[in-house]
This record gives structure tokens, C-alpha cells and sequence, in this order.
């Protein structure tokens, strides 16, 4: 009863904010149209901006970039086409350039993208001014344009409804937790079946989208517009601080910003106009300092739900016969040194395999080779029938090969049930058992909504093995996964392996834990300078005069 | 003779971009700061050495006995003030990078904004030792040579130093590792507030030596932080003789641009040479693989 009161005043509420916000043009005058219209544009910037470089925290200090791009396909053409083309070939040109952009800087390092975007307006705004100059021979643009400033307030709300809609949208679904994953440690996210380029490249073309169409419905306020008009940096910058104060981790946190500080630069440009950067430098510095999560950070840690448990789809077609994983011939060389040499093995499924071997003897090499982290200079590799060489990370956890890592690496910000949860997100493969499950299953049920980050290194071990699981893998490769455990630790640890196998899933466990291998594998491969020494029964192969050689150096060494 | 007109001054001015990197290396590979205001440290001097000459008749070779410590202790105060808290505060190298990177554009904004206050956006240039010179067969103002020369011989003593000392060693060691460099008892927040400092010190040097042949405003800062992060990126971070190859390709590779297309394309040759080995070799031409 009070719950459904509640419910229907937030409604009333929220219909008369609404009311409100669509007629306030016709209210008031237009000092407070200006008003308000800037508190618009920049709300869809800095949500757009957040969209993007929040959750995967890629500074894009690239705003205006795109702003320009859709101010000046305004202006260019504003006067012949009719406006909805118009705001079309603006969002166009505006993905194009970000997809160059992207594609060409979002695969490597977040510092490339920062350094690219630092400095892509300036490059565009040099561009355009050369073209103006030599081509079309005038640098400034007129435009004239019936559309009045109450038409274009509604331009600027309808869009920010929709860019509000499509973050609230994204930020529930599985994008937005693979986002999240991304930004807390790409290599795992990749690991977990995510394909980090490829989310990231859409994510951040639907916000350059957003930017451009901006920029595009803006263009008539200005009447002229030249390059230092439409490509003025000060804009990015300025949708930095206002995301940043706000809180780019969460939907409304940008919104939070935008207000107190478009008032603030008004109050700014009619009081001291030269000094209005050097202030808003000032301002910002302090956010940094002070409000690192921003305004919304003090209320609310996080405000993104998680997707539901259990994404299911078709499982990949598997050729059920013949080993599950064969290896033949395969080789990596870093410059001259060859870390994995000519290594062929096959893995029958239902088995544990145990990689044993000296230190730098390569075992994680070829773990690396199996999960995609590194492309084998030669040699194949064949999961389930199907040549895995030289696919990408993501690919090959989709297809049921999952691994957890010898330096754990968990996704410090997510939560334990999110951080298991981003790993069932793309996986092709039917979900075999709930994500509590699995947290059961590894003994870490009662910290379903800790931080990861503040879990405790063996603690840490135990979710990413229950990240992998969550992929419904048919093989996981365990890197040193019982190294560091107490004995009783490690007793739990060992059932536990044994437990995975009779669920059917096959392991490759590369160990320093003998008890381990003796107790689990029923096959090991013994590893020395890249190359396979020996082969076979545990207990056979540990007693090999070559093995002994080169665990405890021979006499020649 | 074309290729010389355009090989002389392209040499002269990416000798400027190296030593200009190598103060970024400094301040990024070491102190592990990507400081976006490194530009504005650059204006400021020329406007500083335009001062002295304009207003006490100071040569700018002199203004750089003044210019050079005023530069190190000022980077050195942000250093400590600003960016230690945030190196202390960072979690990982990427949240460090980013804390450091949205600080420094702030303070980007507010010395941009001090200098638009003190000259405004006009463009300036003073005449110091502008005796054209003939160099096999181009002629070239004698202040380019000079800053030339004096970037070399900076650059030689930067490198001396950093591969000669101990302390050069001890800074060398925490671009490799900072949490190693911690074990073998180097005191790794002091020396990466020296190296920071240095790095200000050694774009104070650019800045004047630029004022002298550049004509410049106070809004150009930005142009200068982007050449000299690509000219790091392109020669590897922290690797010394990346960075001066790096820059010298781009100096050239610019002239040639200016002088045979158009003046107004030279920043869209930095970013192509900038895409084109991010996308070949995107440890930089001299970096080593990642790991």
C-alpha cells in the first residue's frame, strides 16, 4: 500500500518535472532560454562523454572533436538540405571519424586513445581550416535558419531524453557490465569471453553520435561559424569537469554536474571574463583532488544493476569425437629465444593434464598460446576439432576454453558476483549451474557483494577460478592455481580440481605442488627450455634421470 | 637546392622536438605523469625570454640562467603539492595515469589562462642573431644554429648524465621498475620529483631556444605537448635515442610538408607519422615488445 503510493508519487512527480522541462521555453525570457539551453547540450555531452569513458575509463578528451564535426556539417548543409538530413549526415560523419578514430586507437593502450583524443579537435579544426582556405576560399559560414530558440530548446530535450534512455538502456544490459569489465582489467574481461575492441569501438561511436547531432542542432544559435567556433577546446574540457563532478561511474551523475557549473560559467562570463579559464582550471584541479568519484559518489557507491544469472544461447557445434585439445608442433620465439619449442600433445577429455617443469621453462608460454594471450609463431592447436591458432582471447573463451592466471587478475571495482557474472555474459554455451552456484562451489558464497579489490589473495584465486567455470568451459587451464595455499588449503584445493572433473570438464594444470600432480593427473608433460622432456605417468616421469637433470642441474650444467 | 632547404631547418627544428621529448620522457617514463600542461611550461619560457629581452635587453642565451631554475623549482612545486598526493592515492599504473593526466589539464587551462591575461592572443617573435648564414649552399638564420647547438649540447649532457651517474642510474632504473627500484633502496618519490623537475627544466630550455627563431602565442602550448608525446611514443617510451631520432624524423618530415604542400598541414603529418606507427609498430620504432 505505502509502496504503491510511493510509486505513483514518483510518477506525479516525475510527469510534472517533465511538464515543467517541455514548456519552461514558453515561460520564460530569453536570458533563461540561453540558460537553459546550455544546461541542455551540455547534459547530452558530458551523459554522452560519461557513456563511454566512464565505465571503461578511456579519458576522451576529444568532445569537441565531434561537436564541431555536426556544428559544421550544419553550417555547410544547413541552407539546402531539410534540417532532419541534416542532423542525419551529421551523426554519419560524426560515427565515421570516431570509428577511424577508434578503430585505429582503442586496440592498444587506454594512454594512446587519451593522447589521440588530446589533440584530434585541434587536428580536425587544422583540417577544416585549411580546406576553407584553399577550397572554399572564406573561413566563416553564415547561416540563416528559421528555427527559433524554443524549437531548438526542444531539439536539445528531445535528445537528451534519448540519450538519457539509450544509457539507462545500455547500462542494464550485458554491455554495460562487459563495459565495467573492460575498465577494471581488460586482459581478464578478453579472457572471459569478452571482445574488448569491438564494445568498446560501438560504445564509443554511439556517444561521438550523440556529440554530433549536438553540435549539428546547435549550429544555428551562432548565426557565423568558423573553426575556432566549433572546434573551441574549452568545450571538451568543460565536459570533463562537469562529468567529473558529477560522477561519470553512474547515469545521472554527469546531470548532477552540468547544472551547478553551466550557472557557475555564467556567472563567470559576465564577472570575470578574463579570468574564466584560469578559474575553471582551478575548479577542476580540485574536483580531481577532492571528489574523485564525484558528487554522487558520496551518496551512492554504484547505482548499475546487474544483469540476470544465466545467459543461455545454442551451444557451438562440437565434433565429439577425437581429443578434446591437440597441439601439434607449436613453437614461440621472442626475438632469438625460443620460449616454446616445437610442443605436441593431445588431451583426452574428462582428463587432468599436469605441465611440469623448471621456472622459465615455458609452461606459461604455452598456457598463453592455448587461451589466444599470444600468437604461436608456428605449430597448430585443434579444441573440440576446431583450429584455435591465432584466434583472439574472446573467441576462444566463447568456445569453452577458460584459464585462470598465474599473478591473479580479478576485476578489482566489480563486485565478486559481477565479476562472475561478466563472464557468463557472452558465453555461447548453455550456463550449466547459476553464478551463486559456482560462487558456492569455489567457498565464496558469503562474499557475493564484496568488492573484488578487497578480497584476499587466495580468496582472489578462488573467484577467477569461478569466473572461468562461469564460461561453461569444457577445459580450463589452471596457471600455479594451488601456489601459496596452506595444507588444509590446499587439501580443499585439490578435491575441489577433482570435483571439476567429475563434472566433466577437462584441466590442464600447470603446478610446482608435486602432492598435487601425484594426487590429480593421470598424465603430465615435463617441460625444460621450451621443449617437452618427458611424458607420462606422474609417479614415472618424476623418477626420469632427465627430469631430475633438470629440476636439480646434472653434473654437466 | 630543394632537399637541403628542406633537410637543414627540418634537422634544426626536430632537434628542438628531441630535447623537448626528452624532457617528457623524463617526466612520463620516469615519474610515470603525462603532464598535458608540458606545453605551457614551453610558452611560458619564451615569453619569459621575450620579456627579458624586450623590457632589460637580456639575450635569451642568458635568460636561460633564469629561465632554467625558475622552470625546475616551479615543476618541482607541482610535483609535490598536486601530483605526489595522486601518485600515492592511484591504485595502479592506470589510475595514476589517469588522476595525472585530468590534473594536468587543469593546470593547462589555468597558465594558458595567466598568459592570455599578461599578453594576450596575439602572436609574438623578437629578432635575436637573425644574420642569414650560408650552410652548404641554404641559407639559415644564425639563431637557428645556435639553438641547434645548444639543444645538442644539452642533450649530449642529459644523456652523459643519465647513463654515466649514479643518480642517473637510479632514475633510469625506476622507468624500468619503480616498485624494484623501491627494494634497492632508491628513494623513488624524491627522485621522481627531481626527474619531474628536470623534465620542466629541460622544456624551459626548448621554450627559449624556440623563441628565439619560432614566432609564438599563448594559446600554442597544446601543439607543443602533442609533438613532443609523439615524438616519445614513436621512439619508445624512455628510450633516450628513440626519442631523437623520433624527433628529428618529425622535424624533417614537417618542413617537407610545409615547404612542398601546405604550411597549414604540418599537425595533420604529425598524426599520420603518429597513426602510422601506432599502427605498424605501436611500441615505437626502438620499443621493446610489450610483455
Amino acid at each position: 500500500m505505502i509502496a504503491g503510493t510511493t510509486r505513483t508519487l514518483t510518477w506525479c512527480a516525475g510527469l510534472a518535472l517533465a511538464a515543467v522541462v517541455i514548456a519552461y521555453p514558453l515561460c520564460v525570457n530569453s536570458y533563461y532560454l540561453a540558460l537553459g539551453i546550455s544546461v541542455l547540450y551540455f547534459t547530452i555531452l558530458a551523459t554522452a562523454w560519461a557513456m563511454f569513458s566512464g565505465p571503461t575509463r578511456y579519458i576522451s578528451l576529444a568532445t569537441v572533436a565531434f561537436f564541431g564535426i555536426g556544428a559544421y556539417t550544419a553550417a555547410v548543409f544547413g541552407e539546402t538540405w531539410s534540417w532532419p538530413v541534416v542532423l542525419l549526415a551529421a551523426a554519419a560523419i560524426g560515427a565515421l571519424v570516431a570509428a577511424i578514430t577508434g578503430l585505429s586507437t582503442l586496440r592498444l593502450s587506454g594512454i594512446y586513445f587519451v593522447i589521440f583524443s588530446f589533440g584530434l579537435a585541434e587536428l580536425i579544426r587544422q583540417l577544416v581550416i585549411w580546406y576553407e582556405v584553399n577550397i572554399h576560399k572564406s573561413v566563416g559560414r553564415y547561416l540563416f535558419s528559421a528555427v527559433t530558440q524554443d524549437v531548438l530548446y526542444w531539439q536539445l530535450l528531445g535528445l537528451a531524453a534519448l540519450v538519457l534512455l539509450t544509457g539507462f538502456l545500455l547500462g542494464r544490459s550485458r554491455y554495460g557490465l562487459a563495459l565495467r569489465a573492460i575498465g577494471a582489467d581488460e586482459t581478464a574481461a578478453s579472457h572471459s569471453g569478452i571482445d574488448a575492441t569491438r564494445i568498446k569501438l560501438a560504445v564509443f561511436v554511439l556517444s561521438a553520435v550523440f556529440m554530433s547531432v549536438t553540435g549539428a542542432i546547435m549550429a544555428p544559435r551562432w548565426t557565423y561559424i568558423d573553426p575556432s567556433i566549433a572546434f573551441n577546446p574549452m568545450i571538451s574540457f568543460q565536459v570533463v569537469i562537469m562529468a567529473l563532478l558529477g560522477g561519470a561511474g553512474s547515469l545521472f551523475g554527469p546531470v548532477l554536474g552540468v547544472i551547478p557549473l553551466v550557472l557557475l560559467f555564467e556567472v563567470l562570463t559576465a564577472t570575470l571574463p578574463n579570468h574564466f579559464s584560469i578559474v575553471l582550471g582551478a575548479i577542476f584541479v580540485l574536483i580531481v583532488m577532492m571528489l574523485p568519484k564525484g558528487v554522487i559518489g558520496l551518496i551512492a557507491p554504484w547505482s548499475w544493476s546487474t544483469p540476470a544469472d544465466g545467459v543461455t544461447g545454442a551451444a557451438p557445434v562440437r565434433d565429439q569425437s577425437g581429443p578434446l585439445l591437440r597441439v601439434d608442433d607449436a613453437s614461440k620465439s621472442f626475438g632469438g629465444l625460443r620460449a616454446v619449442d616445437r610442443v605436441s600433445f593431445e588431451v583426452a577429455r574428462g582428463q587432468i593434464v599436469g605441465i611440469i617443469g623448471p621456472n622459465g621453462s615455458g609452461k606459461t608460454t604455452l598456457l598463453n598460446l592455448l587461451s589466444g594471450a599470444l600468437v604461436p609463431s608456428s605449430g597448430t592447436i585443434r579444441f573440440g576439432g576446431i583450429a584455435i591458432t591465432g584466434l583472439k582471447p574472446h573467441r576462444i573463451a566463447r568456445l569453452g576454453l577458460a584459464r585462470t592466471f598465474q599473478l591473479v587478475r580479478v576485476m578489482p571495482d566489480l563486485t565478486v558476483a559481477e565479476n562472475v557474472a561478466a563472464a557468463a555474459l557472452f558465453s555461447a554455451a548453455p550456463a550449466r549451474a547459476t553464478n551463486r552456484e559456482l560462487l558456492d562451489l569455489v567457498g565464496l558464497a558469503p562474499m557475493h557483494d564484496a568488492p573484488a579489490g578487497e578480497l584476499t589473495y587466495i580468496d582472489q584465486k578462488r573467484l577467477e577460478l569461478a569466473r572461468a567455470l562461469a564460461l561453461a568451459p569444457q577445459l580450463v587451464l589452471l596457471d600455479e592455481w594451488l601456489a601459496g595455499l596452506n595444507p588444509s588449503e590446499l587439501e580443499t584445493g585439490i578435491a575441489l580440481i577433482a570435483k571439476l572433473r567429475d563434472r566433466g570438464i577437462t584441466i590442464i594444470m600447470v603446478e610446482h605442488v608435486m602432492d598435487a600432480i601425484r594426487a590429480l593427473c593421470g598424465h603430465c608433460i615435463v617441460m625444460n627450455a621450451g621443449s617437452v622432456i618427458a611424458r607420462g605417468v606422474p609417479d614415472e616421469v618424476l623418477a626420469d634421470p632427465t627430469v631430475v637433470t633438470a629440476y636439480l642441474g646434472g653434473a654437466d650444467a | 637546392m630543394l632537399l637541403l632547404d628542406i633537410v637543414l631547418p627540418g634537422l634544426v627544428l626536430g632537434g628542438m622536438y628531441a630535447l623537448i621529448a626528452l624532457g617528457l620522457t623524463l617526466q612520463y617514463g620516469v615519474a610515470r605523469i603525462m603532464n598535458l600542461s608540458y606545453g605551457e611550461s614551453l610558452i611560458a619560457a619564451a615569453f619569459g625570454a621575450l620579456s627579458l629581452y624586450a623590457g632589460l635587453g637580456l639575450s635569451p642565451l642568458v635568460a636561460l640562467l633564469l629561465a632554467v631554475p625558475c622552470a625546475v623549482a616551479l615543476n618541482w612545486l607541482l610535483y609535490r603539492l598536486l601530483l605526489e598526493r595522486l601518485m600515492r592515492r592511484g591504485k595502479d599504473r592506470g589510475a595514476q595515469e589517469i588522476d595525472s593526466i585530468l590534473v594536468t589539464f587543469g593546470v593547462l587551462f589555468v597558465v594558458q589562462g595567466v598568459m592570455l591575461i599578461a599578453f594576450g592572443g596575439q602572436y609574438y617573435s623578437y629578432s635575436y642573431l637573425s644574420i642569414p648564414v650560408v650552410v652548404f649552399g641554404t641559407t639559415l638564420a644564425v639563431n637557428r644554429l645556435v639553438a641547434l647547438l645548444f639543444a645538442a649540447a644539452i642533450g649530449t649532457a642529459v644523456y652523459l648524465a643519465l647513463t654515466r651517474t649514479r643518480i642517473g642510474t637510479a632514475v633510469r632504473a625506476i622507468a624500468v621498475d619503480a616498485s624494484a627500484a623501491r627494494l634497492v633502496g632508491i628513494d623513488v618519490p624524491a627522485m621522481s620529483g627531481f626527474a619531474f623537475a628536470c623534465g620542466g627544466g629541460l622544456v624551459a630550455i626548448g621554450g627559449v631556444l624556440i623563441s628565439m627563431f619560432l614566432t609564438f602565442n599563448a594559446s600554442m602550448g597544446v601543439v607543443f605537448t602533442m609533438k613532443a608525446l609523439v615524438v616519445v611514443i614513436m621512439g619508445g617510451v624512455g628510450n633516450v635515442m628513440g626519442a631523437l631520432v623520433a624527433g628529428l624524423l618529425l622535424g624533417v618530415a614537417e618542413t617537407a610538408v610545409a615547404r612542398l604542400v601546405d604550411p597549414g598541414l604540418t599537425l595533420a603529418t604529425t598524426y599520420a607519422l603518429f597513426l602510422a606507427v601506432l599502427l605498424i609498430r605501436p611500441t615505437g620504432l626502438f620499443g621493446r615488445a610489450a610483455s
